[in-house]
This record gives structure tokens, C-alpha cells and sequence, in this order.
């Protein structure tokens, strides 16, 4: 927003300098660590660019192969969409089912906040290598129960029919750090609407999709943007667990940029994959931004237009 | 609303001159620091007082073979002799070094005068050392040939000397050799015969397998099936007739038989259960693995568990050249820094017989020269005459270094290697399967050769 500050008093205007001071730091932080480095990228991503040799324009010549000659392209972008697709909803499903849990009136409630908080804050290398060691399918720890009950568990991260569900499942433990943003939504529904409801004789089911789900939908729909841009940067898992296989099952597209950024100096062709990448991320934010008119209700916005 | 627009563009031209100014003069006061240091130096080289010491920067990593303490120890001994020398160590871990080297070079400031350039593509920035090995008369034959060839010529010229070597060759437990009644392997051994003593060898009642499997196709022992047997030409020109020659079918049907035999941890078992990257060590030392394709690093462990081993190179065919995989660092000297003759003092000392000899009695380094190698105290032990033989077999490196796509190559065609490991496709499909990534296979060359220049 711009500011006129020839009509504003002494006050006001110290009152906004004292604004701008504070937040200069979060813009210089900005601009020399998120807007130079990407527009920088973007001029990368137009040039031949191995790092230790100059630069040389090619114009848009990354950006033709990439659509036209680059199969890996397409597999890293196949395989990052239907992860965005299956571990998007499944963390939105448990998040809300472990905030529903954790807003219940228990005793020691807070510890259990913390318990299920605490995944959200571990390292994503000794995360990875934790389930390496759970899900080995001879050895592990979660086909060894299955075998107790009679099932033969699957190969989990080592079958090419298994490694992407396997690595969703696994996103699917850091669920805590979600649900705390969940209960903070819940626990600003104010509790009269629950209890109008009661009278009613609304049960709880009827209380949970009309009451609970439509005032919830601010976070649910902050969370939904928030999940599906980290579902899209995905990497981890692959370079610690799976190297992208088997199969190129798991050849997120993250790691794609990473092949071609560090390990065969390609910068130009990985700085176009980046620029790629960004507009994939923005568009589908722009498209669920759009759509949020239609399902997001803001208690708020409505109680202002009366 | 147009006098806000000027007064924000106002603004933010003001920031940005302001910003401008900032970065600028963090660059004006950075030079002035690099030219003090430098300018007093080459006075003293005029004056005839005390000179001023120059000081060198070396970056290294720590390893098994050379810790920190014994790198700094090297350090200080090489400046006791060399007194207007001073060495500034600096110690990186394994893992951050290839991105400091690369953001270093690419930046083309902060680069160290001396370090690894184990990258391929790090090679242009690398000082050509010819003109020094010939005015100093340095005798480059002492190091071992097929290390001299793979890890310092480049393009015809000398990117750097080379440090210590290690290679990958067959351990064999002996006492489980015994055990089953099975005859050792002799260094003549073929991939036939390999398949064979797997068989014998594993015995799943002892948790046992007979060998672990190869970690990725198109090293030794895909070479010693034959010249055609490449990912592509020699000329890194054409991939038919190569990655799908008739001696590259039969290497991937071979590692389809060895996966068949049911004699081999998967690539889940070695995951959890191997030492990861480096080889299954672990499991060869416990006895769950009869023979395991490892190096001279997993030697010394298994030396010092006391585990009753022997040693052989990877099997071949029979009348065919036998190649092995084997590595040395290449240690070079930028070529931006300003000390070219105090570096390529430091260089060829710590590079040399010297400082080779000092990590070899004070660490656990190999060295690259055989005169000094021979003075390793168990150098007339079985082990370490079989681990010498294996050094001598032609490398496998020296067609990786002159063929820098070898890796985007490999990646398009990965699959078929996989879809083995993971017992997805019919021994009979191996060779349509073969035929059919040569496309995908032939794109990626070209995309990368032209990348590179051509």
C-alpha cells in the first residue's frame, strides 16, 4: 500500500517509519534471498551454464528440449503430480482427524500435543533413514507385525508398485506440525454455535459437516496451498531412500533438478526446470485461489457485508 | 493515484541505489584487503631484508586414510623445511566439499590455491603443471601408470598429480570357503565360474548368501566382456552397437543369472543391512556374505577383525582384456591463484614420495607411487601382493574421464538394470529390452555432447 506523506501529521508519519523499519528486514531478506536468486534463475534458464565455464545465451532452447525432447522431464512431472495427488488429501484427512483428537478435553493433553508435534521438527535425513528401517520388506519392523497377523507385506520403498505410495505414507508422519494449525482453526469456532446445534438436536456427525468443516475451511484451504506446494518440492525421500527408482517410481522432479544442477553442472537446463516448476506451483495456487470462492467461508467477510 | 506511483517509484529507486551502494562498497572493501596481503609480498621478494612468508591456502577433507590431526601434522612438517611457505589447512567435511569447490570456482574468487579437483569438470580451472614438472625435472614415472593416465593427464595437459589409490576386487572368506568345501577363486577366475561358487556358497539356513551383486552395469566386469561392451563409442559419437553389442547382452544376462540364483541380498538387504555406499562391508565381516566386491578401505577393516579372507579381481572371460575399478584424488592447483610456485612446492611435496610416505606411516593411505607403496609394512603379505596385482589391471577410468556423459547416459537407460535387480523382466527380453532404450540412450549423448562443445 502507498502512502501520501505530505498529509499525514509527525506522529503518523513516525508511527509508519517505525512500520517499515520493522519489516525491512523480512523485505531486504526478500530481496536478496528469494527475488534476486529467482530472477536471476530466470536469465539462467535461458543459457548454456555449466558453472566453472561463462554463460552463453541460447535463448529459449531449454525450454523447447524440456518440452519436446526430455522424457525424464515428463516421468519427474508425472511422478511429482500423482504424489501431489495422493499425499496432498492424505494429509489433509489426517491432519483434521489428529486435530479433532487433539482438541478433545483429556487429561495431559498437552503432552500428546507435543508427542505428535515433535515428528514435524526431526530432520528429513533421519526421518527417511527411520523408515528405511521400518519398512524393509524381510526385516522391518512394520512387515514383521503384518506377518504376525498372516499378511505378507509388500516391498514397499524396493517394489516400483509400492515406492510412491510408500513415500506419501511416510509424508503422512509429519502430520503434527499441521494439525497444531488445524486446532488453532478449531478453537476459534466459537463454542455457543456447538451448543445452538445441541438443542437442536443436531448430532455429532451433523455438527462436524455443518458446523465444524464450513468454519474450518480458512485453514483448510491455507493448509491445502501450504501441503500442495510441499508436496510439489518433494526430495528428500528420494535422495536418501530411493535415488529415484525403482523404476523411476519415485523420480520426484526435485530431484531431477538436482541431478542436473549438481551432479552433471547442467545449471541453465536446471534453472529452466526451476522456472517450470514455479509456474506449475503458481498456477495451481491461482487455480485453488480461484475455486476458494466457492467452498472457503469466512465468518468474517460476512459479517461485514450485513 | 499517479502521485502515489511516483512517490513509491521514488522510493523504491532509493532503496535500490541505496541497496546498490551497500553492495558496493562491501566490494571495494574486500579489494583493497586481497592486494595488502599480496603487494607486500612481492616487495619483499625486492628487498633484501627478512621475507615475509607467503601463505597458501589447502583445502582437503578428513578421511579413514588421512585424518585432520595427520593432514595438519603434514602440514606443519612440509612448513618446518620450507620456512618462506606458511600452509593454511583447511578441513572440509567429505560431504560439502564438491559444493564449496563448485560455488568457489564458479564464483572464480575464493578459490584455495591447492586442493582436490576430483571432478571431471573442475579440470578446466585447474592450473597445467607441465611447465613446472619440466623446470624442476619432476619425474612423473615413479607414480603408477594407469593412475598417472586416468587421474592426472586431461586434454594433453597435467591437471594435477595424483594421491593414493584404491580399488575394488573381490574378498573372499576363506573359513566359509572351507566350510562348504569350495575351491578359492584364483585371479584368473571367470564370470561362469563366479556364478558357480555362488551357488555352492549360499546356504540360507546360516543366513548366509553366497555374494552381494553389482551395484550398477558398465564398470569392470561389464568391461571384461569385451571392447565393444561401452555405453557407447570411443568417440563418444554412437551408442548402437555398443550399449546393446552382443558382449553386453551377455554381461546383463550374466547379472540376470546371478540374481536368479536367489544366492544374493537384494537391494533392500543391502540397504539396511550393508554399509551404505561404500559396499557391504558389514555384512562380509559378519559372515552373511561368503564374497563381496569391495576396496582396500574394507580391507583394513576386515584386517583388523582378524576375518580369514583372500583376495582376487573382479572374474572375466576367458581371452579377454581384465579391467578393474580403481580411483586416485587428483590434487591440483587453481589456476587464478597468485602463488603458482609456492603451490606447486607445496604440491609436489605433499603429492611426492614425501608427504605420500608421511600419510601412508602416519594414516591409512595406499600410495600412488610404487616405490613408496612397496615400503607398506605388510607389503610382502597375500593380501596386499593380490590387492598390488589388482592396481595393475587396466582401468576402467580411463575411458570415464575422457567420456564425461557417461552418467546422463547410464541415467536414460537405468532401467533395464532395475528392472533385473528387481526380477521384473524374462532373461530372453534382455536383448529387445536393450534395443529399445538405444533412442532414448542416443539423445541423451548428443544433448550432452553438445552441451559440453562437442
Amino acid at each position: 500500500m502507498l502512502i501520501d506523506w505530505r498529509s499525514m501529521s509527525f506522529r503518523e508519519r513516525r508511527e509508519a517509519l517505525q512500520g517499515y523499519l520493522s519489516i525491512s528486514p523480512w523485505v531486504i531478506g526478500f530481496l536478496f534471498f528469494t527475488l534476486v536468486p529467482v530472477l536471476v534463475s530466470v536469465y539462467f534458464s535461458f543459457t548454456q551454464w555449466t558453472i566453472t565455464s561463462p554463460s552463453e545465451w541460447v535463448g529459449l532452447h531449454n525450454y523447447i528440449r524440456m518440452f519436446t525432447q526430455d522424457p525424464l522431464f515428463w516421468q519427474a512431472l508425472k511422478v511429482t503430480g500423482n504424489f501431489v495427488l495422493i499425499s496432498v488429501p492424505l494429509k489433509l484427512i489426517f491432519g483434521v482427524a489428529l486435530s479433532l483428537l487433539l482438541n478433545l478435553k483429556v487429561r495431559g493433553m498437552n503432552l500428546y500435543r507435543t508427542i505428535f508435534y515433535i515428528p514435524a521438527v526431526i530432520s528429513g535425513v533421519a526421518v527417511s533413514l527411520m523408515w528405511i528401517w521400518l519398512l524393509q520388506p524381510d526385516t522391518g519392523v512394520v512387515n514383521t507385525l503384518l506377518a504376525l497377523v498372516g499378511i505378507k507385506g509388500p516391498g514397499w520403498f524396493w517394489d516400483p508398485q509400492w515406492a510412491l505410495p510408500s513415500v506419501a505414507l511416510m509424508s503422512v508422519w509429519s502430520v503434527g506440525g499441521s494439525a497444531i494449525v488445524y486446532l488453532a482453526g478449531l478453537q476459534n469456532i466459537p463454542p455457543h454455535l456447538y451448543e445452538a446445534a445441541k438443542i437442536d438436536g443436531a448430532g455429532a456427525w451433523q455438527r462436524f459437516w455443518r458446523i465444524t468443516i464450513p468454519l474450518l475451511t480458512p485453514t483448510l484451504f491455507f493448509q491445502l496451498v501450504v501441503e500442495m506446494i510441499e508436496s510439489f518440492k518433494v526430495f528428500t525421500q528420494a535422495f536418501v531412500i530411493t535415488k529415484g527408482g525403482p523404476l523411476k517410481a519415485t523420480y520426484f522432479y526435485l530431484y531431477y533438478f538436482y541431478e542436473e544442477a549438481f551432479q552433471n553442472f547442467n545449471m541453465g537446463y536446471a534453472s529452466a526446470l526451476a522456472v517450470v516448476l514455479m509456474v506449475i506451483i503458481m498456477t495451481a495456487t491461482i487455480i485453488l485461489n480461484y475455486t476458494s470462492k466457492h467452498w472457503v467461508y469466512y465468518a468474517a467477510e460476512e459479517e461485514a457485508t450485513k | 493515484m499517479t502521485k502515489k506511483v511516483r512517490n513509491f517509484s521514488y522510493m523504491l529507486l532509493i532503496v535500490m541505489v541505496l541497496l546498490s551502494a551497500c553492495a558496493g562498497g562491501q566490494a571495494t572493501t574486500v579489494a583493497p584487503v586481497e592486494e595488502s596481503t599480496e603487494a607486500p609480498v612481492e616487495e619483499s621478494t625486492e628487498a633484501p631484508a627478512v621475507q615475509e612468508p607467503v601463505t597458501i591456502e589447502w583445502w582437503t577433507v578428513s578421511s579413514e586414510e588421512y585424518t585432520e590431526q595427520v593432514q595438519r601434522d603434514l602440514a606443519a612438517a612440509f612448513e618446518s623445511t620450507h620456512p618462506n611457505i606458511k600452509v593454511n589447512v583447511t578441513v572440509l567435511p567429505e560431504g560439502g566439499f564438491s559444493e564449496k569447490m563448485t560455488t568457489a570456482l564458479g564464483a572464480g574468487e575464493g578459490v584455495p590455491d591447492v586442493a582436490f579437483f576430483w571432478d571431471n569438470n573442475w579440470f578446466p580451472e585447474a592450473l597445467d603443471l607441465r611447465p613446472f614438472i619440466e623446470r624442476d625435472n619432476f619425474d612423473t614415472s615413479m607414480y603408477i601408470p594407469g593412475f598417472w593416465k586416468t587421474r592426472a593427464l586431461w586434454n594433453d595437459t597435467v591437471v594435477g598429480l595424483p594421491l593414493g589409490v584404491g580399488a575394488q576386487f573381490v574378498m573372499y572368506n576363506k573359513d566359509v570357503f572351507d566350510e562348504m568345501g569350495v575351491t578359492y577363486p584364483s585371479e584368473d577366475w571367470t564370470t561362469e565360474e563366479y556364478l558357480t561358487k555362488v551357488a555352492q556358497l549360499n546356504d540360507p539356513d546360516q543366513k548366509r548368501w553366497g555374494s552381494d551383486r553389482p551395484r550398477r552395469p558398465f564398470r569392470a566386469l561389464w568391461f571384461n566382456y569385451g571392447p565393444d561392451v561401452r555405453l557407447y563409442s570411443d568417440d563418444s559419437m554412437i551408442v548402437d552397437g555398443y550399449l546393446n553389442s552382443p558382449g553386453s547382452i551377455a554381461a546383463y544376462i550374466w547379472a540376470w543369472d546371478l540374481v536368479d540364483t536367489g544366492a544374493t541380498p537384494t537391494p533392500a538387504d543391502i540397504e539396511v543391512l550393508g554399509t551404505e555406499g561404500t559396499g557391504p562391508i558389514d555384512l562380509f565381516m559378519a559372515g552373511r556374505l561368503a564374497m563381496a566386491t569391495l576396496n582396500q578401505g574394507h580391507m583394513l577393516n576386515a584386517l583388523n577383525a582378524g576375518v580369514n579372507f583372500g583376495i582376487v579381481p573382479e572374474p572375466g572371460v576367458a581371452g579377454n582384456e581384465r579391467f578393474v575399478n580403481a580411483w586416485s584424488l587428483t590434487s591440483s592447483i587453481w589456476k587464478g591463484t597468485e602463488h603458482p610456485d609456492e603451490a606447486w612446492t607445496f604440491l609436489s611435496w605433499w603429492v611426492g614420495p614425501e608427504g605420500q610416505r608421511y600419510l601412508m606411516e602416519n594414516g591409512n593411505l595406499f600410495p600412488s607411487i610404487n616405490s613408496v607403496l612397496n615400503e607398506y609394512e605388510d607389503a610382502d603379505e597375500e593380501y596386499a601382493q593380490a590387492f598390488f596385482k589388482v592396481l595393475e589391471l587396466t582401468q576402467v577410468s580411463e575411458w570415464r574421464n575422457a567420456h564425461p556423459c557417461n552418467s546422463t547416459v547410464l541415467r536414460a537407460v537405468g532401467d533395464v538394470w532395475d528392472k533385473i535387480m528387481f526380477g521384473e523382466i524374462e532373461r530372453d527380453q534382455i536383448q529387445a529390452e536393450l534395443d529399445a532404450i538405444v533412442p532414448a540412450a542416443q539423445e541423451s549423448l548428443d544433448e550432452c555432447r553438445e552441451r559440453l562443445g562437442g
